[in-house]
């Protein structure tokens, strides 16, 4: 075997545009895709695939270049959902009785069609006005709930602001960062001109902010009773951003000063969420939890567990990754229960337990921001741009969210970031473009008698404007009695974005060699069983085969394999940044998940010479592997959260200089330096580069770090450890990974 | 080394040079004499009273003292062997030699404290070398917030002209509250940072210490506060302390910005008040942590936590009604019917309070104004105990209040001259014990030879600590004469007894002071010389030391029934004293030294003092903290008011306190200390409306209608807290303030003899001839 023939993901992710083809009434795959895009027609050919049979649910991506996701209210007939099983009408619906009744497509069930809504058939039984009305002919489209669908007045948007000040948060810089980012993104928060905001700010004790729109300033009231913590105010603590603008912008701006003698060590966070959840519990909203220091003092004080390499191997090895304290998920489901979103930025530069701090995006729909060693100096310009696009992304609010499937088959399991309020209805409290669901199937009976399965993605929501709104997303997939159309028909992205959250997922009850095993065993599996399928009609002897849908995913599961969550044992990665990669890889959509294991590798010296305009085009990916790697190259990696820039040994001394903007033998600590545009071209270009890359995906900004050829042991772990086609301590190559599966795929 | 005595002359003290004044001036060899005696033998004595008085400028040396145990201080009773240099102590007969740096003195050169006229002499105290500078008074303000925006807006004039009074040196704390309580730490530049406490609990004093991080192991996240060389001393202060007093406790001169800022924006209290319910007031929790964080910063030091209260506690600790406007504040009767539920509770509270402010050495003022009760009552033991001022008034607005307030920070001759962290003690003859004292004052429980066996208030020692005092603050010693088995011999008897009072205080202007003021009076040999014990009778101090006990027995003994006890010891005055002949009521007659004394327990009988229901607990409480505080002459007002009349005929000229004394073409101005009165008759009323003091020729009226003005003027003027001012006219619905005072001599059953154009009053009472009349009928029935 040709190690250079070995397939590779060089064009990333790709989107199973193609079941458009077969069935165009679907939404758009990026919203919705299944793990192969068919339906078993019996419980034998479900035992025979070894991967998961699910779907990966991206409800708010991006709407496909050019598209839109159109709005649809249906006014004084309601919104037209079948009787029986609640599915809202869609392109799949069909007509009877001459327009009178609507068949359910999922339940089979004959709906009336409201008066209002009535419309005469065409000779073929389809409405006349099917084109007009895109719930009739789009997959995705959004209708405009009436009060019904509302429990209480949609609430405004609200942020309210947990920030440490303790010692470590002033002496990193964060205040002064969070502040002036916050101020920045005031105009641009959701729900002008009906945007709440607050702060509350903590070390060992909380601090609350008045901000009562005739005040002149802002009033700090301290409560020190952590045992049993209280409002200090009945109102004016979170306020109408317009009414209050200028109290909080004197606030913002002194925030920094505020603190700069604090030379308190202490951390009372989980007093500070109780107290956020007294003041955010009637409203709901985003809360942004700014946490430096492990929490020490009153409920929820978490203890330096340490990353205990006695642990590592033994049943106890995944206790350091779960909650210690069951405070955090108690605290979540409050949050949840009173749409409370939380996303944690951690910005410790010790252990601070992201394992249980990060239970309370998971149970809330947030999101968990890692910065280890956080400086305000080198990280300032990342956590500028994340917490800017936090803040300023399009949310849905107070949102539900259920999948309804047809009669047979039956969602079982969900992961990513919500909390499961019934068997099937999602919690979520808030939810945006960055966030994508996985979830597993299961057929209810022995054989389908279907010919189709639909699926329809539901979200309710209020959007920022404080409307009610449904967001539906239809799909159909046919059911089929032959594995190979399965297999034909697989989605490389969806296997691994449902195997990389069950995976980590175990990594929570379970030795990582084990959760690496498993996923071995199923790629094993499914191989042995394709091979089964083929060897004898094929008679291909010892040839490795593989279905074509599938040729990546060996080495995807070889790079999950390496990925942070699930990389080696103690001291290969720090727990906290393990467990924080785990919470990512719990809400990544698809194609910014595959980036992440297997990152996206360009070589730039060559590129810094080109026009700017096209530099894009010049940007090509190469093999995740040493080989590669020219030393008289520059190099860049880019996993979605970092570029990593590689100097050659023998890269040119003026090339190198241009884009440092130093000279090398002057500034011998690459950790230290910053990459700012300097005045040449190779600087220009190499900024324009980064500028391009970003430009792909702006959910994350990927912070430049800086290593030379040699330098250990940082190149190790920033670049080694991420070449995953090479071989390291432990670890295949892709050769000797693909050798050692063909192995198992040949042994009985 | 002598100072000058002749330097200060002293001015006419109605309560003499000493300031102490006896019911008895002549005391009974014996227990049994000194009971038929009736009024007790004590003392009022007002330990600070105006040091201007003195004969002489304090002393700038430490005071002599006699040996152990009897530790007296060195007198002009004192006999003196200038040559052998040595003294002997009057009140223990011991001898003392004079210290080397006394070497010099001869009967030619005598230290001032052995003047004559320097029995009451003050030493100033100065510390070790290098000690703190003097100590800046402290002034912690809490304010209550569940107020009108009107009354706050009162508050913060009034606080607003404090602030502009203080010394610059006075360190300055604020707390606010309502339904929590707020701290306001003002050494937090940046902007305003309050601690927030909550109202609904009682929190321990460590507690409080510890959610501010200045307890003293130092809370976690807080830097150990360790002393490290080189670092300055602030405010004179040891630098464990600095750390909490530079957070809320600051220089006036450091925080007068950011206090104005503070109240611009201070606001009432922002929680709802539901309907049909009282503000949530956690005046408790706010006097705790106000006296908690004084606790921390500046223990031992004079301080004061002045409290304005604007309504009652309805939450937490201190609770004295419920929030449910439907239950009424508790009234007399509710008390004596044991139908005030919160009320002991609250006192308990406060009783706490006041233990942890006396050991600190910190005074609790607070200024009540509501129209409904705050808690005075339940209070009134934080107060008294710690020396503490109060005034009650109906708002903030009323010139009571403010002029009150303004009083107290007030310097030069108006000055209140306030002092703290006092001590009092007693030294005195053998044969003399001492009961106890009433007054603003606490026990230090020394305990000692001196002690009776019977208490009267704060007994069982000779040692009294008094947080807070000033030139008006007055005590009431009760004394015991228990002669031993020697002295009852005859050569071993002393014909003079003494008695020294030592108070040390912290002066206002900083520095530690001793006050000694030595008396010496009579013994009286025998029941024969009742003569002796006549002519030595103070029946002013009498009157007043009678109210002052009486309204303690009220106070602590249930079923105690003042008026039947005060009858009782009335007549066996009268038959002990009086002249007559048994059983002939017209042949009695009294020596001008007790011709008062009948009305006066006429008039206290009637007084607020002994006629609890006509008020509320609160303003009972009041008027019992002030008639303990307060000197003999003030006190007498209290009991008998002064009534003066100013007419065309005659000259101002004080007239009974009877009714008969209203009459059309006068004006009445009547002292009842509390308040002060203008009653015009209806002919001067009538021409007042008609506006004739306007017109040129009745110039003579104009002056008529101005007099009593300016004289009630000088009274207000001397008098803290400030008295309420009525003015009205015969007939109008506020002369009620003055006939409620007089003597009815014309009551609605008597109308037939009543002179026209005077006034009767409608009441059951018993005019003071009948009084009178049951008194001698009694007195001399054998
Ligand atoms: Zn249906
Ligand atoms: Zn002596």
């Amino acid at each position: 075997v040709d190690v250079n023939g070995l397939p590779r993901p060089l064009y990333g992710d790709e989107e199973p545009a193609k079941v458009l083809e077969a069935f165009p009434l679907n939404c758009h795959p990026r919203y919705f895709r299944l793990t192969t895009h068919t339906i078993p027609a019996s419980q034998s050919l479900v035992s025979r695939w070894h991967l998961p049979l699910g779907a990966v649910v991206h409800p708010l991506a991006e709407a496909p270049d050019g598209e839109e996701v159109p709005v649809v209210n249906f006014g004084s007939a309601g919104v037209i959902r079948c009787r029986r099983c609640r599915t809202y009408i869609n392109p799949y619906a069909t007509f009877a009785d001459a327009g009178r009744k609507w068949r359910c497509n999922l339940c089979t069930l004959l709906n009336d069609v409201p008066g209002e809504y009535f419309c005469a058939l065409d000779a073929s039984g389809r409405r006349f006005d099917a084109d007009q009305r895109p719930e009739l002919s789009k997959g995705t489209v959004e209708f405009v709930a009436p009060t019904e669908y509302m429990v209480r007045p949609p609430m405004p948007p609200s942020y309210f602001f947990l920030i440490d000040v303790s010692v470590s948060a002033v002496r990193s810089g964060l205040l002064e960062v969070v502040a002036k980012t916050i101020k920045s993104c005031l105009d641009d928060l959701l729900g002008n001109p009906r945007t709440q905001i607050g702060f509350l700010t903590f070390d060992s004790t909380l601090h609350f902010h008045n901000f009562k729109s005739s005040l002149s300033q802002p009033q700090m009231m301290v409560v020190a009773d952590l045992d049993d913590v209280f409002l200090p105010l009945p109102d004016d603590l979170l306020v109408n951003l317009v009414d209050s603008r200028p109290v909080v912008e004197s606030f913002l701006d002194n925030l920094p000063n505020m603190f700069q003698d604090n030379v308190n060590v202490e951390s009372a966070l989980g007093p500070a969420l109780k107290a956020a959840f007294m003041v955010m519990g009637q409203i709901g909203g985003k809360l942004l939890v700014f946490q430096s220091t492990l929490p020490s003092l009153g409920i929820g004080r978490l203890r330096l567990r340490g990353d205990d390499v006695r642990a590592y191997g033994t049943d106890k090895e995944h206790i350091l990754r779960i909650p210690e304290d069951p405070f955090y998920k108690q605290m979540a489901a409050e949050f949840t229960k009173n749409q409370i979103a939380v996303d944690i930025f951690s910005l410790s530069d010790k252990y601070c337990d992201i394992a249980s701090l990060g239970s309370l995006a998971k149970y809330t729909g947030g999101q968990v921001y890692h910065y280890p060693s956080f400086q305000a100096t080198t990280h300032g310009e990342k956590l500028k741009h994340e917490l800017s696009r936090d803040l300023t992304r399009e949310t849905a609010w107070e949102s539900v969210m259920r999948i309804r499937c047809g009669k047979g088959v039956r969602f079982t399991t969900y992961h990513g970031h919500f909390m499961l309020r019934s068997t099937d209805l999602l919690a979520l409290p808030a939810v945006d473009s960055d966030k994508a669901f996985a979830m597993q199937l299961s057929l209810e009976e022995t054989l389908m008698t279907t010919q189709t399965v639909y699926f329809q993605v539901a979200l309710l929501y209020t959007s920022s404007s404080g409307e009610r709104r449904i967001r539906v997303h239809t799909a159909a997939a046919p059911v089929v009695t032959d594995l190979g159309e399965m297999y034909r028909q697989a989605d490389t992205g969806a296997i691994v974005s449902v195997l990389a959250r069950i995976a980590v997922e175990n990594s929570l009850s379970d030795k990582l060699d084990s959760v690496r095993q498993q996923l071995q065993l199923k790629l094993v599996k499914s191989l042995k069983e394709y091979r089964n399928l083929y060897v004898v009609q094929h008679r291909i002897g010892g040839r490795l085969i593989y279905p074509e849908s599938l040729r990546y995913l060996p080495l995807y599961i070889l790079a999950l394999c390496k990925s942070l969550a699930l990389r080696g044992g103690y001291a290969d990665v720090s727990l906290d940044e393990r467990c924080a990669a785990g919470f990512s890889m719990m809400i990544l959509p698809a194609r910014r998940l595959l980036n992440f294991i297997y990152p996206s590798l360009y070589r730039l010296d060559e590129v810094l010479t080109v026009e700017p305009d096209m530099i894009d085009g010049a940007l090509k990916r190469l093999p995740l592997t040493l080989q590669c790697l020219d030393t008289a190259g520059l190099y860049l990696l880019d996993d979605g959260f970092t570029f990593l820039v590689w100097l050659g040994r023998m890269l040119q001394p003026e090339l190198m200089n241009d884009i440092l903007g130093v000279s090398l033998s002057n500034f011998p600590d690459l950790s230290k330096i910053q990459l700012r545009e300097c005045d040449n071209n190779h600087s220009r270009n190499f900024m324009a580069v980064q500028r391009a890359l970003r430009e792909r995906d702006s959910s994350c900004y990927q912070l430049p770090r800086v290593v030379r050829q040699g330098e250990q042991p940082r190149e190790g772990f920033l670049l080694l450890s991420n070449l995953v086609e090479d071989q390291m301590a432990g670890t295949s190559s892709y050769m000797d990974w693909i050798l050692q599966i063909h192995r198992q795929t040949q042994s009985s | 080394m002598a100072a000058d005595p002749s330097a200060a002359a002293a001015p006419a003290d109605p309560d003499g040079p000493d300031a102490v004044r006896f019911t008895w001036n002549a005391w009974p060899r014996s227990k049994v004499e000194a009971s038929r005696c009736v009024v007790p033998l004590a003392a009022a004595i007002s330990p600070v009273r105006s040091p201007e008085s003195l004969a002489s400028p304090p002393l700038p040396y430490p005071p002599l003292r006699c040996k152990p145990p009897c530790s007296a201080l060195l007198n002009p009773f004192a006999r003196v062997d200038f040559t052998a240099k040595i003294w002997i102590c009057p009140l223990c007969f011991s001898r003392n030699h004079f210290p080397p740096h006394y070497a010099g003195i001869s009967e030619n050169n005598v230290p001032a404290e052995l003047f004559t006229q320097c029995s009451t002499v003050e030493y100033l105290v100065a510390g070790p070398p290098g000690s703190p500078a003097p100590l800046p008074p402290v002034f912690l303000f809490v304010i209550d917030t569940c107020v009108i925006e009107e009354e706050l807006e009162y508050v913060k004039l009034s606080m607003r002209k404090a602030v502009a009074l203080l010394p610059e040196h006075a360190l300055v704390g604020l707390v606010t509250f309502g339904t929590q309580v707020h701290l306001h730490e003002l050494g937090f530049c940046e902007l305003s940072k309050i601690y927030v406490f909550r109202g609904s609990k009682e929190i321990s004093k460590e507690q409080i210490l510890d959610q501010l991080g200045l307890s003293g192991g130092g809370r976690p996240g807080f830097p150990k506060m360790t002393q490290q060389p080189g670092v300055q001393q602030v405010n004179g202060m040891h630098p464990l302390v600095t750390t909490g007093v530079n957070r809320f406790l600051l220089p006036v001169s450091e925080c007068e910005c950011t206090l104005s800022t503070l109240l611009d924006e201070l606001q009432p209290d922002q929680w709802p008040v539901e309907a049909g319910n009282r503000a949530i007031r956690c005046t408790g929790v706010a006097l705790n942590v106000a006296a908690g964080l004084l606790g921390a910063c500046v223990p031992g030091t004079g301080a004061r936590i002045i409290a304005l209260l604007g309504g009652p506690c309805t939450e937490g600790p201190g609770v004295i009604v419920s929030k449910d406007l439907s239950e009424p504040v508790r009234s007399h009767k509710d008390l004596d019917k044991d139908a005030a539920p919160h009320f002991q509770k609250a006192v308990k509270f406060y009783d706490g309070l006041a233990k942890q402010l006396v050991s600190q050495g910190h005074v609790l003022d607070v200024f009540a104004s509501a129209l409904d009760q705050v808690g005075l009552a339940e209070m009134k033991l934080a107060i008294e105990r710690t020396g503490g001022l109060v005034v009650l008034s109906e708002s903030f607005g009323h010139s009571v209040f403010k002029d009150s307030f303004k009083r107290i920070f007030e310097g030069g001759e108006h000055s209140l001259g306030l002092s703290f962290n006092g001590t009092f003690e007693i030294n005195c003859s053998k044969d003399i014990k001492v009961q106890g004292v009433i007054g603003p004052c606490t026990s230090l429980e020394k305990k000692g030879a001196l002690c009776a066996d019977t208490i009267v208030g704060q007994g069982n020692t000779t040692a009294w600590k008094m947080c807070g005092l000033d030139r008006n603050t007055s005590l009431t010693v009760f004394f015991d004469v228990s002669p031993s088995e020697r002295s009852g011999q005859p050569g071993h008897q002393n014909p003079d007894l003494y008695i020294q009072f030592v108070t040390s205080y912290q002066h206002p202007e900083g520095q530690m002071r001793i006050r000694a003021t030595t008396v010496s009076r009579k013994w009286v040999d025998g029941s024969t010389n009742t003569e002796e014990l006549v002519e030595g009778f103070d029946q002013e101090t009498a009157a007043v030391v009678l109210a002052r006990y009486i309204s303690l027995k009220m106070e602590i003994e249930e079923e105690f029934d003042a008026t039947r006890w005060l009858d009782r010891s009335l007549i066996r005055l009268c038959s002990r004293f009086g002249d007559y002949r048994k059983d002939d009521p017209s042949s009695f007659s009294l020596h001008s030294n007790f011709s008062l004394f009948p009305q006066f327990m006429f008039n206290l009988r009637r007084s607020q003092f002994v006629q609890v229901f006509n008020n509320s607990p609160d303003e009972t409480a009041y008027f019992r903290m002030l008639l303990n505080r307060e000197s003999v002459t003030n006190s007498v007002a209290m009991i008998q008011p002064s009534l003066i009349s100013f007419s065309f005929d005659s000259p101002p000229s004080p007239v009974f306190l009877d009714v008969a004394s209203i009459a059309v073409d006068r004006i009445l101005l009547l002292d009842a200390y509390f308040s002060v009165v203008i009653f015009h008759g209806m002919t001067i009323a009538q021409w007042r409306n008609m506006c004739y003091q306007n017109q040129p020729e009745h110039q003579q009226f104009a002056q008529l209608l101005q007099a009593p003005q300016e004289e009630a003027q000088v009274i207000i003027n001397g008098r803290f807290p400030v008295p309420r001012l009525v003015v009205c006219d015969q007939h109008g619905s506020q002369a009620r303030f003055l006939l409620a005072k007089l003597n009815p001599s014309a009551t609605y059953n008597s109308a037939h003899d009543v002179p026209p154009g005077s006034d009767i009053i409608f009441t059951d009472d018993v005019s003071f001839q009948v009084f009178c009349e049951h008194l001698q009928r009694l007195a001399v029935q054998s």
